[in-house]
């Protein structure tokens, strides 16, 4: 008896917001930014079974469950393109750390590393970010290492799509010349350009177009790199190289054009020395707006104004980071991207769209009938980092925002008179 | 006759040998820009809000604010409707020019990472004065910073306070007559650094063991000086003074009250050790820096008087790290009944350029937590009380008449995302103007990428 007692206030103490279960929902009066448009509409948004069933302007479709908006900001779910979400917990604890590997180069996935119970998780999550791309850290090639796409549900059935992107980096390194690195890279991409279906039809066939490269066995390939870096040239996976300097970033598009990449350039600080080649060649940039530092010498042209030049100029604009974990401050980002020029609803496709675009994220990243409803309700402007979601859904579910972080606070203002250890 | 001033010429030589004073200050502000600001929205660092008034900056300090104020031919007039005015930001955690950019080896210069204990270094030495963040910080409100060296060491040496008017020495940047202050580190880094090195300290008792030797040893030279400087001229000269010792005179200037402690510490606990450690040989520490579990002991904090200087958000990038709540400052602030000391650190070049934002954020958090907290009182965070901690509260920090017009003018409410400083004030002189263009550049930015240009011109 007392035992349920206990048991009751918890269940009080803990849900104190009210979930919508429901398997059809309708979100009313909602300022839509739908991540396509660059203004908003006031709408309604009928969810069905997870998926945006009917958006409309005028009557309020008919649903089980309504949450009102009141004219609140509604956005898609934000999705992070640069994180480390679920492959690291403590950056500086190496044995919660699954961004690395020591046999496989090229080839390393991430995937199964991911842990959905991350703390980082409900944190992003609770910030408005719904979905994420995880890459691994470089690695000793210039171009290795596979990253993959997860829903942040907090589902130990976790929703990805595995392997969706290759890195790579290019620029000063201290140890060889660049330009070394780009013949390396330039030879590894000529090597599985030679390669037909055939070759990689089974690891033992790979094995032997290993051996007869001098290149493949110098650089220790295995059958799970060379299946990789085939797709680069055969599936046109998607590619991001970290660059910066101007020159480098024209070197990259030269090679893009050699071997029909489809190259993503991330950081990109010298972007706007060479918008055009960058416009005219097609290579969407992962950038930080917020980044202004002249950090390396290949950074010297490091502006505040970049992301709102390249947006002018056309350019097809996604956010990074530049410290771990929040993540979520892309929007942060953004905003200071949108105070120095860029437009408003350009910022959140670079939020949105633009990344389920780049990454071929079918269904996800704008709201529009026949997508996934990965959508957040926002107490005010998303752009101001100290707006926070009002309600996120993922998948057309509701989702808890309580995060450990609300729960350490409530812990020190909270039943005071108890020693800490004895509160919630 | 001439001889006669050939004598004073040496003994005055003989005068300054014996009594100059190192590295003191040698800055000068610009000369002023007097002005009125009419109709502003100011937030003035000392809690309040004012709507619809007038200040007018004179000869560098703050002269008059209020509803409309009588102008004179010398001042400039600046329309500030719709704007709002702030004292200028000061950042009570800053590596400017001791790892400035570019990041590169060569002048990676704040952590002498040789020996757990080098109180003797001092962070001016190491200051890069042309890095070119300083102007990028200005462009964020920033007036004023205070650079430490890093936390490798226990005790990593002296912080200096600086004036963010780019000049070619450190000490014509130095904000006269700051005090001197000590930075001293906690955890995990200092253990990580000398424990790889088989040394001591390679765990936090190793680190605390560390401490109190050093205060031991710091007594002893202490009461040596007191000893000699207690005597009689004629005894003085019977007797030899204690050896200079630099390391022993920097923590000794901590114990004589003179020199301020800045403890870098995330754990509640490792804090609450400091405490009892600074209380064992009885000298202050003024603020604890990153302080990401501070909120577990707000009060305790606040009953020592000892202020926390704080990320809004950052955490995660190391154990000590993984218990970061958003409501960290606002607790602090509120702790016994508001008398809590907080304040929004960057020790970051990019974070430096946006505290305003960062203060937005924690406030944001404050309030959900439930506080009733003013945006006209979270504006102390990033201006007055950082300007306590770097003991400089007499002179900035606050738009008091009187004090020092170190002004910054904001396009919009500074806690809004979109607010860019429009022109910024040090000492009464404008030092940046967004509508003019005036900006500082420093030498590295000139002629860098394209001769004819400077760094980022377009």
């Amino acid at each position: 008896m007392i035992k349920n007692k206990f048991l009751l206030a918890f269940i009080i103490l803990t849900s104190n917001s009210v979930f919508l279960e429901s398997s059809n929902l309708v979100i009313k009066n909602a300022k839509i930014y739908d991540g396509i448009e660059n203004n908003s509409y006031q709408g309604h948004i009928l969810i069905s079974e997870g998926v945006i069933s009917k958006i409309s302007k005028t009557s309020i479709p008919y649903a089980e469950k309504i949450y009102d908006a009141k004219g609140k900001i509604v956005t898609p779910g934000f999705i992070a393109p640069d994180t480390q979400i679920g492959i690291i917990e403590i950056g500086a604890l190496s044995v919660t750390r699954d961004d690395e590997a020591s046999i496989y180069n090229i080839g390393f996935s991430i995937h199964d590393a991911f842990n959905p119970n991350s703390v980082l998780i409900p944190w992003n999550r609770a910030n408005g970010i719904t979905s994420a791309i995880t890459l691994p850290r470089n690695t000793s090639s210039p171009i290795g290492g596979l990253g993959s796409f997860f829903l942040l549900d907090s589902n130990l059935d976790i929703s990805s799509e595995a392997d969706i992107v290759m890195i790579g980096r290019f620029g000063g390194s201290g140890s060889s010349s660049r330009a070394e690195t780009l013949a390396l890279i330039d030879d590894m991409l000529s090597f599985v350009s030679s390669l037909d279906k055939k070759d990689i039809s089974s690891d033992a066939s790979i094995d032997e177009v290993i051996d007869d490269s001098s290149l493949a066995s110098h650089m220790d390939f295995k059958p799970r790199d060379v299946k990789a870096l085939y797709s680069l040239i055969h599936d046109n996976l998607p590619l991001i190289i970290k660059a910066h300097r101007a020159s480098d970033i024209i070197k990259l598009i030269e090679l893009k054009n050699t071997y029909d990449l489809n190259l993503i350039i991330m950081g990109a600080q010298e972007a706007s020395l060479v918008t055009d080649e960058i416009i005219e060649n097609n290579v969407p940039l992962i950038v930080n707006p917020i980044n202004n530092i002249p950090n390396s010498f290949d950074e010297l042209a490091s502006n505040i104004n970049m992301t709102s030049m390249l947006e002018k100029a056309g350019a097809t604009l996604m956010f990074n980071v530049s410290r771990s974990h929040n993540y979520h401050l892309i929007r942060q980002g953004a905003g200071i991207a949108v105070a120095n020029g860029m437009s408003y609803g350009g910022a959140i496709k670079a939020l949105t769209s633009n990344v389920a675009k780049t990454f071929n994220l079918n269904n996800r990243g704008s709201i529009k009938v026949g997508n996934m409803a990965d959508i957040v309700v926002w107490e005010d402007d998303p752009l101001e980092p100290s707006s926070m979601p009002e309600k996120v859904f993922i998948n057309g579910l509701d989702t808890d925002l309580t995060t450990r972080s609300t729960r350490l606070r409530d812990r020190y203002i909270k039943d005071l008179e108890k020693p800490n250890t004895y509160r919630n | 006759m001439k001889n006669i001033y050939i004598f004073f010429y040496f003994f005055s030589l003989f005068i300054v040998a014996e009594n100059y004073e190192p590295f003191e200050s040698t800055y000068e502000p610009l000369p002023p820009t007097n002005t009125i600001f009419r109709n502003a929205s100011i937030y003035d660092g000392e809690g309040n809000e004012l709507n619809n008034t007038d200040l007018i900056i004179k000869d560098g300090k703050v002269v008059a604010m209020g509803v409309d104020l009588p102008s004179s031919s010398d001042l400039i007039e600046v329309d500030a409707s719709g704007k709002w005015i702030t004292p200028g930001i000061i950042d009570i955690h800053s590596h400017m020019g001791v790892y400035p950019a570019p990041s590169v080896r060569t002048s990676s210069d704040g952590n002498e990472a040789t020996s757990p204990v080098t109180a003797e270094v001092w962070a001016e030495h190491s200051i890069w004065v042309q890095d070119p963040q300083y102007a990028l910080a200005l462009k964020g409100g920033v007036t004023t910073f205070h650079v430490l060296p890093g936390s490798a060491n226990l005790i990593g040496g002296r912080g200096v306070t600086a004036k963010n008017l780019q000049r070619n020495t450190i000490n014509s940047m130095k904000f006269p007559n700051a005090p001197h202050s000590l930075k001293m580190a906690c955890g995990e880094n200092p253990k990580r650094v000398y424990g790889n090195k088989g040394q001591s300290p390679s765990t936090r008792m190793g680190n605390a063991a560390g401490y109190r030797k050093s205060w031991i040893k710091a007594q002893s030279y202490l009461s040596r000086l007191d000893e000699y400087e207690e005597k009689s001229e004629e005894a003085k000269e019977l007797s030899y003074k204690p050896t200079r010792d630099l390391e022993l005179e920097t923590l000794a200037g901590v114990l004589r009250d003179e020199i301020l402690v800045h403890n870098h510490c995330y754990r509640a606990d490792e804090m609450a050790t400091m405490i009892e450690i600074a209380k064992e040989f009885n000298y202050k520490i003024t603020a604890f820096h990153h302080a990401v579990e501070a909120y577990k002991i707000a009060d305790l904090l606040a009953e020592n008087n000892i202020c926390a200087a704080l990320w809004a958000d950052w955490w995660g990038f190391k154990h000590e790290a993984y218990d970061m709540v958003q409501a960290n400052i606002a607790i602090v602030d509120q702790a016994r009944n508001g008398t809590g000391c907080a304040i929004v650190h960057s020790d970051d070049e990019i974070g430096i350029q946006h505290l305003n934002v960062e203060a937005a954020k924690a406030l944001s958090a404050g309030i959900k937590a439930g506080y009733d907290i003013s945006k006209a009182r979270a504006i102390n965070w990033i201006t007055s009380n950082p300007a306590k901690a770097a003991g400089i509260y007499d002179q900035t920090g606050s738009l008091k008449v009187g004090k020092n017009a170190d002004v910054v003018l904001w396009s919009k409410n500074p806690f809004s995302i979109y607010a860019l400083a429009e022109k910024v004030y040090i000492d009464g002189a404008i030092a940046f103007d967004r509508s003019s263009g005036l900006e500082p550049s420093s030498d590295f930015d000139v002629g860098i990428i394209n001769p004819s240009k400077n760094r980022i011109e377009e």
